[in-house]
């Protein structure tokens, strides 16, 4: 059913209105106006922060955090899920270790990783990469288990050779989970990113989120926990137009929602 | 016993032996933790009842936080399933919340609710309540029309379609969420203390395991006691996990 443009927009938008009026509300009720900045004070930061540069800085660190750190996740999840897939020896040698490893929560590793790596850039990318590589591990694993034996067959009985078939068959049914488990991934990597550069970090968003704490800018705090959020959303909807894309075919490649 | 259970048992001890085996040979006890260096922090730490107090105290603040999560993100959840416009409404907005990682609000949480415990149960209620307040949404959602339609032609009000079929009808989801919601929380509450901890300064702050990890690296420096508190993190992970499982099948029996 398709609805008319107002409708459709109009819940949102006065959502957001009254989420503001009441934010701006109480901020002007309050004594100590460095409790809660009012809206605007945050939207003047933050313009403020894009304007000199020092957050452009900061997202460039975190960007840098992320994408080094995604993309080695990605690599050893995919990788693995593969060999494991290929040999299941393998898999019997490795699934103990993983199994003990996966319940460890990336944030988990946080005080070993600064005795390893010292606080640095470092940090956040071995967590991010180690956060990463478990949901993509798993969804490429499953992926590549539950090719229907049905197309195989097909595939054997067309007189396709074993690397046609991988290659033809099995990586193209398996890329739909692969992409789920990517977006999977994204959401733990986010997190485990601002959580390293808070506590283990000299450079990232998260990181100045403490910087600013200790001058006591809670407007700026704010800047930076709303410009987090702008970015999740996009680094998402990025990834779901990936998705799209590329396995738009398959009821895998998109969400329930 | 299975054979590959029998191999997945003989590859652990193979790996853990290895694993002491290059700690001795390179001669790093202290520096690098090994197997029976866990062993022994652990038992000292069982002995001493800190790991008990450290576990006790993080868990009971993931209780308060998840207990208010719950009580706002499923009535919330609920409602925007059975009102389309609440939905259309606060949908965008919970899903513009939940790309901000909860640690993100750490720097407000001290500042409105102090170190000592409060902040953290903020960010584990910040962490819960948006993916119960969206898979609430869901399950009411996937719930088969024709019941709702079958309680009201049948004379049922809202409040009695609510009680006798949404309800019922969105457990099997709502278990499910609190299952990730409950690993969320725990994994919220581990950053929080770590983040409370390394600000603050050892010693001062919430006890947790989160803030004994702290004073393990920074004041004792002693690898094996940390390793012990991580795998802690992961077995307390796995209990959550193997608890709420259990839960579903007690509470929704039909759908295993």
């Amino acid at each position: 059913m398709r609805e008319g443009l107002l409708p459709r927009i109009l819940p949102p938008v006065g959502f957001a209105g009254i989420v503001l009026g009441a934010w701006y509300a109480v901020a002007r009720q309050l004594a100590n106006k460095e409790l809660l900045p009012p809206p605007w004070s945050v939207g003047v930061a933050l313009v403020d922060l894009l304007g000199n540069g020092d957050m452009v800085e900061d997202i460039v660190a975190s960007l840098g955090h992320l994408g080094l750190g995604y993309g080695i996740g990605a690599g050893v999840g995919l990788g693995l899920a593969v060999f494991c897939a290929r040999f299941p020896a393998f898999e019997t040698a490795v699934d103990p270790l993983i199994e003990i490893l996966r319940p460890i929560g990336a944030i988990a590793w946080i005080p070993f990783a600064i005795l390893i790596f010292g606080i640095g850039g470092k940090v956040p990318v071995f967590l991010i990469a180690y956060g990463a590589s478990f949901p993509i591990f798993v969804a490429t694993l499953a992926g590549m288990r539950g090719v229907d034996r049905a197309l195989l067959m097909a595939g054997q009985a067309l007189g396709a050779s074993r690397r046609m078939l991988v290659t033809h068959v099995v990586f193209p049914a398996a890329l739909p989970h692969v992409l789920a488990g990517a977006r999977l991934s994204l959401g733990v990597a986010w997190s485990a990113m601002v959580a390293a550069e808070l506590t283990g970090s000299d450079s990232g968003l998260g990181w100045r989120l403490f910087w600013y704490q200790e001058f006591f800018r809670m407007d700026r705090v704010m800047a930076v926990i709303v410009m987090i959020g702008v970015l999740g959303v996009l680094a998402d909807l990025a990834l779901r137009g990936v998705r799209h894309a590329m396995v738009g075919w398959s009821p895998e490649g998109h969400d329930a929602r | 016993m299975r054979a590959d259970r029998l191999a997945a048992i003989a590859s652990t001890l193979v790996l853990l032996a290895l694993w002491q085996a290059a700690v001795w040979f390179a001669d790093a006890q202290g520096r690098a933790p090994a197997p029976l260096g866990i062993v022994a922090a652990t038992a000292s730490h069982l002995a001493d009842g800190s790991l008990r107090a450290a576990l006790g105290d993080s868990f009971l603040r993931v209780a308060k936080g998840f207990v208010i999560a719950m009580a706002i993100g499923l009535p919330l959840g609920t409602a925007m399933g059975m009102v389309p416009a609440l939905a259309r409404a606060v949908a965008p907005f919970l899903d513009g919340l939940r790309a901000i990682a909860p640690i993100a609000w750490i720097p407000i949480a001290v500042l409105w609710l102090g170190v000592r415990g409060d902040a953290a149960v903020f960010i584990v209620t910040y962490a819960a309540v948006l993916p119960l307040a969206l898979q609430a949404f869901q399950a009411v959602r996937l719930i088969d029309r024709r019941l709702i339609q079958a309680s009201q032609a049948l004379g049922g009000g809202w409040a009695l379609t609510l009680w006798a079929v949404i309800l019922p009808g969105s457990i099997p989801v709502i278990i499910t969420a609190m299952r990730v919601a409950m690993g969320f929380a725990w994994g919220a509450i581990v950053a929080a203390e770590l983040a409370v901890g390394t600000k603050i300064g050892p010693g001062q702050g919430s006890q947790g395991i989160g803030q004994m990890m702290i004073e393990t690296l920074y004041v004792k420096r002693d690898v094996d006691t940390l390793a012990m508190c991580m795998l802690c993190v992961g077995l307390v992970s796995l209990t959550i996990d193997a608890g709420a499982r259990v839960l579903g099948r007690k509470m929704a029996p039909w759908t295993h």
